[in-house]
């Protein structure tokens, strides 16, 4: 029990990161419809940026959160600004912008895998380390830390959708585009915000993981691909959904990983799985949106 | 009549040429022409059907390695080992097609991605069967009929893949099926009221698709004697995608010009970008996409329509 109880707690942070990734997805998805699979080599990008910052440069932390952040909003500003705006505007097809953006996702990597040396990377623990203790349930500062942040930020997407009219702009336009615009609502600008938070929150995903895992060039494509799974799970039309998504597909990997008596790498094969799963028995995902 | 003398004249020159090249270049070449071929079958899934995948290269592995440790570690003769290779790929293929492409979207590409990074892991972990990190090396192809092909007789064979796959490609694209898979392409609606079946259609390109790269990849195992895992990686499924859009997607010429081009640049490039040269690719497909979206060929079709005049 107590073992299932420690793996429940770290699953939950991995299901946090997952969440977030998903709602950099999700973010860009709705009002776009433009899947971008540059969201993992945004989560690259942030946790490079944590490391010159924070263990290079030693900034305070939050500080240096807050940098990491407002930086990867402007690299999600500029990737829409450059790569995918001129080709909407054109009218080309939804899948221009798409391979646009895979075109991006090589150079992010590429830009990196030059600029830094191939080993990991090391980024500094905010909270340093150390185990934190409450009825039965301990895990490290830094899981609690995650799921802290990631509460947070789905909190601030949720009332930024339900109770914003920002966020009911960024609805109408998924819901339907020439009536949005038709109704007064910047289309343009509304998908550069889109991209701006889904960097935002690729970037907090990245950072959140990386003191755990380090900062590699490498690291982008699986965490692009596990988001994408908790998105597919949890269903594309609400913010709950890319959560409850990260952390299913958290719980079902790590309870692979402890208790199937298969080698440890196969657990990657869980999202495959998953993604089969949900594609055939239910493609919606679990939640749905509201008419 | 002068059309076909031309394309037999063509391959001719193929075969010919590696009788006139020394083994290294005799190596260059193979490799060329099998990326040739990936690209066509690619181009044929992406550029005529419209359906993004990241699987094509892993498929290609798929091939090479089922081929040798059916051959190698189970001691099957190679035509069964070759058969029972493209009944893997068929299956593999159905499998992942079958859920993918039940929606609107891209969920194939998203699939195949999965099914990409799975397959390198498949390989490292595989222990004794894969080899592991290290692969399977040390192996010869099988005496045929007493031959033992090696060096440039064995590039004939390559050769004779090209050609086949080209020729199966071909006519299909000029068949009522190709027009049914660009159909599927521009507007699935469309296609759908006009009485073809979307999904099959899907699921039948990138299950043929497939196995032509897994069958390229058998041919490729007795190509450097060895497979191992960083062959096999997803950085390839990347630049097999960024050949068929530099080249012209949707045609065949294309395809094969963006893979003559992007093989050959790294040799190019090397003095001065070392091994970076995928950072060139990225910019080079990105320029593609928001500057020349019909890629090389479309730059080639606009010359030759102006002068024509």
């Amino acid at each position: 029990m107590q073992d299932f109880l420690e793996l429940a707690v770290s699953a939950t942070a991995s299901g946090c990161i997952y969440g977030l990734i998903a709602l950099a997805y999700l973010l860009m998805i709705r009002p776009t419809g433009i899947i971008n699979f540059a969201v993992g080599e945004w989560a690259m990008v942030a946790a490079f940026g944590g490391h010159l910052l924070l263990s290079r440069w030693e900034w305070t932390y939050a500080l240096g959160m807050a940098a990491v952040v407002a930086f990867m909003m402007l690299v999600g500003w500029t990737t829409e600004r450059v790569a995918v705006r001129p080709l909407v505007e054109r009218g080309a097809p939804i899948l221009a912008p798409i391979l646009a953006l895979l075109g991006v996702l090589v150079i992010t990597r590429e830009a990196i895998s030059v600029s830094f040396p191939p080993d990991p990377m090391p980024v500094p623990f905010p909270f340093g380390i150390g185990r934190l203790e409450f009825a039965g349930i301990g895990g490290s500062y830094q899981t609690f830390f995650i799921i802290a942040v990631t509460l947070a930020v789905f909190i601030g997407a949720w009332l930024f959708f339900e109770k914003t009219l920002w966020g009911k702009s960024f609805e109408a336009v998924a819901l339907n585009r020439r009536a949005a615009a038709l109704m007064g609502i910047n289309l343009s600008r509304v998908t550069a915000l889109s991209f701006a938070g889904g960097a935002g929150a690729a970037g907090m995903a990245g950072l959140l993981v990386s003191p755990n895992i380090s900062a590699h060039y490498l690291m982008g494509v699986p965490l692009a691909i596990q988001g994408f799974t908790a998105l597919v799970i949890g269903g594309v039309g609400r913010v709950e959904g890319a959560l409850l998504g990260g952390l299913l597909l958290a719980f079902a990997e790590q309870l692979t990983a402890r208790y199937a008596p298969i080698p440890s790498g196969y657990t990657q094969g869980v999202p495959l799985l998953f993604l089969m799963i949900f594609l055939l028995a239910r493609p919606t995902g679990l939640l749905k949106a509201r008419a | 009549m002068i059309r076909v003398a031309a394309w037999v004249g063509g391959f001719v020159a193929l075969a010919a040429l590696p009788f006139f090249l020394g083994s290294y270049h005799n190596d260059v070449y193979r490799k060329l022409l099998l990326w040739i071929t990936l690209a066509l079958g690619y181009n044929f899934l992406f550029g005529i059907c419209g359906q993004v995948a990241f699987s094509h290269f892993a498929f290609y592995g798929v091939g090479a390695y089922s081929v040798v440790i059916l051959t190698f570690q189970a001691g099957l003769p190679l035509p069964v080992a070759i058969l029972l290779g493209v009944v893997i790929c068929v299956a593999l293929a159905l499998a992942v097609a079958i859920p993918s492409t039940r929606l609107e979207g891209f969920y194939l590409a998203l699939v195949t991605l999965a099914l990409a990074q799975l397959f390198i892991v498949v390989l490292n972990e595989g222990g004794n069967v894969t080899g592991g990190a290290g692969g399977i090396a040390n192996y010869r192809l099988p005496l045929i009929f007493g031959w033992r092909l090696a060096g440039p007789p064995y590039t004939l064979v390559v050769v004779a893949l090209l050609g086949a796959t080209l020729a199966i490609l071909w006519r299909l694209d000029h068949s009522w099926f190709g027009r049914a898979c660009r159909a599927v392409r521009d507007n699935p609606e469309a296609a759908a009221a006009m009485g073809v079946d979307v999904v099959r259609t899907k699921v039948i390109v990138f299950t043929l698709t497939s196995t032509l790269a897994g069958i390229a990849g058998m041919v490729y195992a007795f190509v450097d004697n060895t497979v191992n895992p960083p062959i096999f990686g997803i950085d390839n499924a990347f630049l097999i995608l960024f050949m068929v859009i530099v080249g012209g997607a949707g045609r065949h010429a294309g395809a094969a010009i963006g893979a003559i081009l992007l093989f050959l640049l790294p040799f190019w490039l090397a003095p001065v970008v070392g091994h970076h040269h995928q950072l060139v690719f990225g910019v080079l497909m990105l320029a593609v996409i928001l500057v020349q979206p019909k890629g090389l060929i479309g730059i080639w079709d606009r010359c030759r329509d102006r002068f024509s005049k």
